[in-house]
């Protein structure tokens, strides 16, 4: 008996290059994980971990830290990094003086831009005045805080150190140190109404924050959330019509909604995140923190030594990266679409192909899909999501899946 | 192959016997113990349970393809026995197949757990032997458990079939004890074969199946004559004949023999490509020397079950059929032809034997072919009398034809043999009312009660297997065969999504309970089908009359909060997970419908 063939012969396809090549390097930022926390919350999936009684092994992550960029320098040779941004964790518990040797030693050895975007998080919880003065001293630039709500019940809710009058503080400190200061909030939180949400908005409104990011509450996986989720969330239609709130009230006092949870005024949009949505390079140094790095080779991904423990232990051996793969020429328009179509205004048409030289045609029939369902608008030289698109963006970004 | 020369023994010598048993009875175990003790195979060659050749049958604990092993055994006596154990498959479904397999023995174990008593099936597959003259040697198994009661169950073998137990043998394939008497009382208690070796070939096909490297394999128990390699052979139900390759003995392994002859079990190869050709039941003759007719009994299998096999990806299609030609190549009671829904494309209505073998069929396809399935819910085949005189089949109710221009719909009626302890009595007559099924017969052995039932098999298809499982917590037992077909009220229930007709979903009720389950499957498919981003109304309707109505409100949002350069991975694969869970389901229009529904159509809610 003959074989018989299983799968079917697939209509031919353009053939992408096996390695793409970049006509130039995309523009490059540099990320710092610090990641320790003095508690975790119960919704949070990010590498933190709760500070151990013994305190914060500061000087010694300074050290990995700047050990870890020194090691990852032949990785970004050369090239200019345009923004810092440095998260964690609750990386407000470090020192302004640690904070400053860390950021003098990466001006040292990297080519920092002079208008450089330099960002750090903090928490409302760990804010006093010296530090954050200290902190300005050290270069940092713009500050984005952990608000979440101004409510206290929430914040119980949440898990949160601090209190709603905290928060407030917080807020007008970091307002009369920095020139630029993102809010975090949420919505969606166990028991919120509408009205509460607005009360929220109010507040944060009156502050006048330059940047504030709005997030729908989300049970991520391996959350203490997500194994038994809080009482009273609200339901699909509610957290619709909240998002709905949040972009007319921020709209009205002149916030612009430039990217899915993302709101600036004129001029203050966080650089940082916009090139990781234009598909920008990055190294992220630091405990379980991610790179993305292009070369004439191919575009790779790296994750650092996830545990602090590990990682400082990898100052003494020096490898640092615990993982590192290629992205593959069949997920890179994935990847790509994942970031840029978060965008409201969307990305140049040309831009696929300047980030993963991999030319639009061959994505082409998805992109005619996806207008069909009114998903995507192509007009002149830009892809950009309708409104559809922007509300219903997983159903939009999984056609680009295979 | 291998060469060999199996030791062939004396006419008188040997005996032919199946194990009849309900499922979990331990069948298997029992046989792997003859096969072992009979040094048909080594230890090591022993995996576990060897009878049941494919993964799903061991998963599932039944024997699909009958099979069987040829033993020697030196008895007490100190003479050498040919045992021939013939298998026979175990379920409701097969029962055509089992007394195929029981016609080709002179006896049959009837093995019984010691302590769970009688069963539906295994009743019904001893009556076949006690119709065909089967010497039937009672053996209790699984005597070392503690719940085992010998006695209770001795007195249940002799009241519901009618066989004397006095001289059951107690046994436990399990560790092994009674094995030898088992051996010893098949040599003492089955008569040897009568049959003439040289008189004309007469064998009995008694299973067939394809074999990559020489064909179709026959396993046949010969009668009369002697066959051998180089005879030319003829099929005597369609005439066709064949030249004979090889044939031989399976010890279980297989071992080439040069002939085989009157009273012994064993297979041919010949040139016979199609294993359709190969049917069981039919008679092998030789062409030179024909017997004058066959052996009686002899049927064509007919499929009792239809539904419809889509592949979810279009571009699946070839590969579906493809798969379904391989899976046929092993199975000729499978049937298909292509067909092509409105909703669903293009696919294959597929025949089956019952629900069972649907089952078997369409998990072989998902596992071993890989391909995502949409199966719609299982109907029965509709005799629809036309006004114009002509009776038209009808195997999907999405084809029934126009009701101007029908007289009458028949549909096929079972006639069902429950056993069940007895005070499971009232939720089961309940159930068998409910699904519109008519009394025969109920008679009491013991704790035992024997419930006949003569019920539209529609209704069976839907959920009845389930349902009689559940009102008696598991120990109902069922038998069927299809007994008659009856005039009745029926309609067609059609299904609309966002207003187009979704013809998979089409079922065929009868007019009293039309409206109700209009208004129920409504609901199911509400609950089912998942928000989309626009309303979705479902309705049922007969006719061009809409008897019930839902709505699906839109969806708002479906987007990812947070999504940085981090760790983008995990966002990408929450993004895969959502897509592969839309893979199972069906775009129907601009409305994604999930497998569920299909299915939905089938269960019923009867007891709120």
């Amino acid at each position: 008996m003959s074989e018989r063939r299983i799968i079917p012969l697939r209509p031919q396809r353009p053939t992408p290059p096996a390695t793409p090549q970049l006509s130039a390097p995309p523009p490059l930022s540099l990320y710092i994980h610090f990641p320790w926390c003095v508690r975790k919350c119960p919704y949070c999936d990010f590498n933190s971990h709760a500070v151990h009684q013994d305190g914060i092994p500061e000087s010694a992550y300074v050290d990995a830290l700047i050990a870890d960029l020194e090691a990852a320098l032949p990785d970004v040779w050369g090239r200019r990094v345009l923004s810092i941004f440095i998260g964690g964790g609750t990386p407000s518990l470090i020192s302004a003086e640690g904070l400053d040797r860390l950021l003098t030693a990466v001006r040292m050895l990297l080519p920092l831009d002079p208008m450089a975007e330099i960002t750090l998080e903090a928490n409302p919880g760990t804010v006093e005045a010296a530090r954050f003065a200290g902190y300005r001293a050290a270069g940092v630039n713009r500050l984005s805080l952990g608000i979440q709500s101004f409510e206290d019940r929430y914040l119980r809710a949440l898990g949160r150190i601090h209190a709603g009058a905290e928060a407030h503080k917080a807020a007008e400190l970091a307002l009369t140190h920095f020139e630029s200061v993102n809010f975090d909030l949420m919505y969606a939180l166990p028991g919120q109404s509408l009205d509460h949400l607005a009360a929220d908005l109010r507040t944060a409104i009156a502050l006048a924050p330059q940047h504030l990011s709005c997030y729908h509450l989300t049970l991520e996986p391996n959350t203490p959330f997500h194994h038994s989720p809080p009482a009273k969330l609200p339901d699909g239609d509610l957290a619709a019509d909240m998002q709905q709130l949040v972009e007319t009230m921020l709209a009205e006092a002149g916030y612009q909604h430039y990217e899915t949870s993302a709101f600036a005024q004129p001029g203050k949009r966080c650089r940082h995140n916009l090139n990781y949505w234009t598909f920008g390079d990055y190294l992220g140094i630091g405990a379980g923190a991610h790179s993305k790095l292009s070369s004439h080779t191919g575009v790779v991904r790296q994750m650092r030594h996830k545990h602090p423990g590990a990682y400082l232990a990898a100052h003494g051996h020096g490898d640092f990266v615990q993982t590192e793969q290629g992205i593959g020429v069949a997920d890179l328009p994935f990847e790509f679409m994942m970031n840029g179509l978060r965008l409201i205004d969307g990305i140049p048409t040309d831009l696929m192909e300047a980030r993963t030289g991999i030319a639009l045609d061959v994505i082409e029939a998805k992109l005619i899909a996806a207008r069909e369902r009114g998903l995507l608008e192509v007009s002149g030289d830009t892809l950009r999501p309708t409104l559809k698109g922007q509300r219903f963006l997983n159903d939009l970004l999984e056609m680009f899946l295979d | 192959m291998p060469q060999g020369t199996f030791f062939v023994v004396n006419m008188r010598h040997i005996r032919n016997f199946s194990i009849i048993a309900h499922i979990d009875h331990g069948k298997s175990t029992l046989a792997d113990r003859l096969i072992h003790r009979c040094g048909g195979l080594a230890d090591r060659e022993m995996d576990a349970q060897v009878l049941d050749s494919m993964d799903l049958e061991r998963e599932r604990g039944i024997t699909i393809k009958a099979q069987t092993a040829s033993l020697l055994y030196t008895a007490k006596d100190g003479q050498v026995y040919q045992f021939n154990l013939i298998d026979t498959p175990g379920h409701v479904d097969f029962s055509y197949e089992v007394s195929r397999s029981l016609q080709a023995c002179e006896g049959a174990l009837l093995v019984v757990d010691a302590s769970q008593g009688v069963e539906a099936q295994t009743v019904a597959n001893c009556y076949t032997a006690i119709e065909q003259n089967l010497e039937v040697i009672p053996v209790l198994n699984k005597v070392d458990l503690p719940a085992a009661d010998p006695e209770r169950v001795r007195a249940e073998i002799e009241d519901v079939i009618g066989v004397d137990a006095s001289e059951a043998t107690l046994c436990s394939a399990k560790t092994g004890l009674g094995i030898d008497d088992i051996l010893e009382t098949v040599v003492r208690r089955v008569p040897p074969p009568v049959g003439d070796p040289a008189a004309p070939l007469k064998a009995l096909i008694i299973d067939s199946w394809f074999d990559s490297y020489v064909g179709v394999v026959i396993l046949v128990r010969v009668i009369d004559g002697c066959i051998k390699a180089k005879d030319r052979m003829r099929l005597m139900a369609n005439g066709a004949e064949y030249p004979v390759d090889q044939v031989g003995v399976f010890t279980p392994k297989s071992l080439v023999r040069e002939t085989l002859s009157a009273g012994e079990v064993g297979f041919v190869i010949s040139g016979i490509k199609v294993i359709s050709d190969a049917k069981v039941g039919d008679t092998v003759t030789l062409a030179t020397r024909p017997a004058d007719k066959p052996l009686p009994g002899f049927k064509e299998i007919k499929s009792q079950v239809f539904a419809g096999l889509y592949p979810v990806e279009s571009n699946e299609y070839e590969q579906l059929r493809e798969s379904l030609e391989k899976l046929q190549l092993n199975d000729a009671a499978l049937r298909f032809e292509p067909e092509v829904s409105q909703a669903l494309g293009f696919g294959f209505r597929c025949g089956f034997l019952g629900l069972l073998h649907m089952d078997i069929v369409q998990e072989r396809l998902e596992r071993e072919f890989d391909i995502d399935l949409i199966t719609t819910a299982p109907t029965v085949v509709y005799e629809v009398l036309m006004k114009d005189g002509s009776v038209m089949k009808v195997e999907n109710p999405a084809k029934l034809p126009d009701p101007s221009k029908m007289d009458e719909i028949r549909e096929p009626i079972i006639r069902a043999t429950i056993y069940l302890p007895q005070e499971y009595v009232g939720v089961v007559i309940t159930l068998c009312t409910q699904k519109r099924g008519s009394q025969v017969d109920m008679r009491y052995h013991g704790r035992q009660v024997q419930l006949v039932y003569d019920i539209p098999m529609n209704e069976v298809v839907m959920d009845f297997f389930d349902r009689l499982k559940s009102v008696s917590r598991g120990y109902a037992s069922l038998d069927y065969e299809l007994h008659c077909y009856q005039a009745a009220d029926l309609v067609k229930l059609d299904m609309l999504v966002n207003g187009e007709k979704v013809d998979a979903l089409s079922v065929i009720v009868h007019r009293a309970n039309a409206h109700y389950r209009g208004r129920e499957l409504a609901a199911k498919l509400r609950g089912i089908i998942p928000r989309q981003m626009f309303d979705v109304a479902v309705q049922a309707a007969i006719g061009s009359t809409i008897v019930s109505r839902e709505n699906i409100k839109a969806l708002r949002k479906n987007v990812l909060a947070k999504c940085y350069g981090g760790d983008i991975s995990r966002k990408r694969k929450l993004l895969e997970k959502q897509k592969a869970g839309k893979r199972r389901m069906k775009q129907v229009g601009a409305v994604e419908i999930p497998q569920e529904a299909f299915l939905a159509v089938l269960r019923t809610d009867d007891s709120k």
